[in-house]
């Protein structure tokens, strides 16, 4: 069957409409993925790490430490020891508290502390296990860092899927207008094919079909626009993912786009790939819910 | 069968019945003239017998489906069966001829080799197959109520409604489609027909629906 069954959709700016949100939404997206990646890094950073500060005027602090060293390599659990001796805490703080009187042959004026970093697994009491050999060390968990560094990631994700869910709406809202818009104009053709016989699903279901074809032509103009930006994205991004790398040479092929976008996250490029099937989806569904709504008005 | 049983209808939002009191039957197969003065209510008792009001108060039954507070999926299926050919007309002006006509069987999904066969068909018969790809925009009235006629009758409806079917029609045409109306009756479809047209009421004699005032004025039927 081939003809009309069902006014068409009188489309105005929807294609365009739907390109800018989609616009907004691959960037919106793009730095929820970011986002994403910065809390995850900065969780694995902080939540297994703790750093353990020795005091040098202990009693035999020297032999202790390397005692206390040579217990911490053999705790179950604990996967990275690393030791920063108190010439070596002074060196990184000479920026701040200036040149030390080594040089002079003076003491230092500081007594600093010998440091260690201990990377480990969860659920090992390290605390226990250094004040048995050292209960004059400080001990400080970055796993309360790591918990408000969670916080703020989820918060920041939390935002970032915010601003994709009204950018989805505004759409909804746009395609919903439009739609009401024009099956207003054609209220009298509607009113005739109604009248013949049409069924509501046959009415709305062309609107709709065509609603979707807009939506994804918007979708796929949309992301058109976002691939400059998501290439200058990618080149800047190039450096952090191999800090060997030279930055990618212009595209200026298909196979040099592709190999520039690749830096970045498969799941972000898979999402934005979506877009416009989702534009058509959300398009579809609320040409149809419209129409729908609008034809109980009829007998 | 049309059965009407006590039947009012007042449009939502106003405060008066146009129609009040009607009370008839019209049988599977019969022809009726519906006849009335300007503002008798002869145009809104098509309006209801095509479903594009409801009746207020009383029962109504068209074709054997009770439309009183009936569903509206139902009320769908029954216009399908309902061929209507109003005063103005109501052509689609964004379709072509072909497309206004086809629609009643496009609607049932009929094939497209039935479709271009019977559109063209009942386009050739009202000697407007020329105009098959025109927008109706651009046809004269009678033009326009021809077409109007080929899509009330391409689907073969049991109930056939036309409010002054004849007005723009040139007497000969008029004669040819009160023809094809008797036809139909033959074959058993419900034939109304709303019409000042006096000559072409002495020509075919058959009971009416006289209606005044919004009610039964005078009804004879056979």
């Amino acid at each position: 069957m081939s003809g009309p069954i069902s006014p068409g959709l009188r489309s105005g700016s929807l294609p365009v409409l739907v390109a800018l949100m989609t616009m907004l939404a691959g960037l919106a997206l793009a730095g929820l993925t970011g986002i994403q990646a910065l809390a995850e890094s900065w969780n694995t950073a902080a939540q297994s790490s703790a750093t353990i500060e020795i005091p040098t005027d202990a009693d035999h602090a020297q032999s202790r430490t390397d005692h206390l060293l040579k217990t911490l390599h053999e705790t179950p659990g604990v996967t990275d020891t690393k030791l920063l001796t108190p010439e070596k805490v002074r060196s990184l703080l000479a920026p701040w508290l200036g040149e030390t009187d080594d040089k002079a042959g003076k003491p230092p004026a500081l007594s600093l502390p010998t440091v260690l970093i201990v990377r480990h697994e969860h659920g090992i009491d390290l605390e226990a296990v250094v004040h048995a050999l050292f209960p004059e060390a400080i001990i400080e968990e970055d796993m309360r860092w790591s918990i408000r560094l969670q916080r703020l990631g989820r918060s920041l994700v939390g935002c970032a899927w915010l601003a994709v869910s009204l950018i989805a709406a505004v759409a909804v809202l746009s395609v919903g207008i439009t739609v009401r818009r024009s099956v207003s104009a054609q209220r009298r053709a509607v009113e005739i094919i109604h009248a013949i016989g049409a069924t509501d699903r046959q009415i709305s279901g062309k609107i709709a079909r065509r609603a979707a074809g807009l939506s994804l032509l918007g979708g796929i103009m949309g992301l058109g626009a976002l691939a400059p930006i998501l290439m200058f994205l990618a080149r800047l991004l190039a450096p952090f993912q191999d800090q060997n790398a030279q930055p990618p040479p212009p595209a200026d092929t298909l196979a040099a786009w592709s190999a520039t976008l690749s830096v970045l996250p498969h799941s972000l490029l898979e999402m934005l790939a979506s877009l416009p099937f989702l534009a058509a989806l959300l398009g579809w569904l609320t040409a149809q819910s419209v129409v729908l709504v609008w034809l109980r008005r009829l007998p | 069968m049309i059965r009407l049983d006590n039947v009012s209808m007042q449009p939502r939002g106003t405060g008066k019945p146009i129609l009040y009191g009607l009370t008839l039957d019209v049988p599977q197969g019969g022809f009726r003239w519906l006849l009335g003065p300007s503002g008798a209510g002869k145009s809104s008792f098509l309006k209801l017998l095509t479903l594009g009001e409801q009746p207020s108060g009383g029962k109504l039954s068209i074709l054997g489906t009770s439309v009183t507070n009936a569903r509206r999926n139902s009320l769908t299926q029954l216009r399908r069966r309902i061929g209507f050919v109003p005063q103005d007309y109501r052509l689609i002006g964004e379709w072509s001829v072909f497309d206004n006509v086809a629609l009643p069987l496009r609607l049932r999904g009929a094939k497209k080799d039935e479709i271009e066969q019977e559109t063209f068909s009942v386009l050739e018969w009202l000697d407007v197959a020329r105009l098959a790809r025109h927008s109706p925009r651009e046809l004269s009235g009678g033009e326009q109520q021809r077409v109007a006629i080929a899509r009330a009758l391409i689907g073969r409806p049991s109930l056939l409604l036309a409010d002054e079917p004849t007005n723009a029609l040139e007497e000969s045409q008029a004669r040819r489609l009160l023809f094809t109306f008797q036809q139909l009756v033959e074959m058993g479809t419900t034939v109304i027909v709303a019409t000042h047209n006096e000559m072409l009421v002495r020509e075919a004699p058959a009971p009416s629906i006289n209606l005044r005032n919004g009610t039964l004025d005078r009804s004879d039927f056979a």
